[in-house]
């Protein structure tokens, strides 16, 4: 089958949306969960982002959050379907007590990730479109312009507070 | 080229520019968000190549690796463990 330009489109619309609504849900931008996440937060508020982005740009960066359940969803449903999905969240799981992380975002990221895969993936998308949706989706985050996607973020983040 | 091809090749081509976006970052800790997207990239490209369920493991263990690795350069520059 070839790959369509629009699915793809599609798939990295519903990664970025699934994966940040749940680290905002998981409140990332709260805080820096470890100490490198935080220093990372500063350095990217100092050159001129919004420190909560910041904190969750660093959470992402140092823990497995939803943004790698989803990647590493995508790779489980493509690899073994909705099993291969739960696999990956038990791997997530593992992954985020061995980061010291104490939360649930990566795993909870990954169970959502994989039903929304394979639900589309019953609809004539590939759970290829949806690794490939991810990486496009965590590009726009953390790979284009710091100082815009943690100023992105921090307005999330306000309107979960507010 | 088949749907996996252009995946492959756009997961590459994304790890490039990452790639490229690290080498020209100064500042350290900025460098890591970059860092991170080139895990994303290969830990995709893991499991395109290789569609096998143990393929997914491989991946995830690739990934825990690269963060673990990031995790401990963030940490080691903001003056060593707090709490962790």
């Amino acid at each position: 089958m070839p790959a369509d330009p629009l699915h793809i489109l599609i798939a990295a619309l519903v990664c970025w949306l699934n994966f940040v609504t749940i680290d905002i849900l998981f409140k990332l931008p709260e805080r820096g969960g470890v100490s490198g996440a935080e220093e990372i937060g500063r350095h990217i508020e100092k050159g001129g982002g919004a420190l909560h982005g910041g904190y969750m740009m660093g959470n992402i960066v140092s823990s497995p959050d939803a943004s790698a359940g989803t990647l590493l969803a995508s790779c489980g449903v493509y690899a073994a379907g909705i099993p291969g999905g739960l696999l990956a969240a038990l791997l997530v799981y593992i992954g985020n007590r061995i980061c010291h992380d104490p939360g649930y975002a990566g795993t909870t990221g990954c169970i959502t990730a994989t039903l929304i895969v394979y639900g589309f993936t019953l609809i004539g998308f590939s759970a290829a479109d949806f690794i490939i949706g991810m990486v496009i989706a965590i590009l726009t985050i953390q790979g284009i312009s710091h100082v815009h996607a943690s100023r992105l973020l921090s307005t999330l983040w306000r309107w979960r507070e507010g | 080229m088949n749907s996996t091809e252009i995946a492959l090749a756009v997961c590459g081509i994304i790890a490039l520019y990452a790639a490229f976006r690290v080498m020209l970052e100064k500042d350290t800790m900025k460098k890591l968000p970059f860092l991170n997207v080139i895990s994303f990239a290969i830990s995709g490209s893991i499991v395109l190549l290789v569609p096998h369920p143990l393929a997914i493991v491989a991946a995830a263990a690739y990934f825990v690796g690269s963060t673990l690795e990031s995790n401990a350069i963030a940490s080691t520059f903001a003056g060593g463990p707090r709490n962790e």
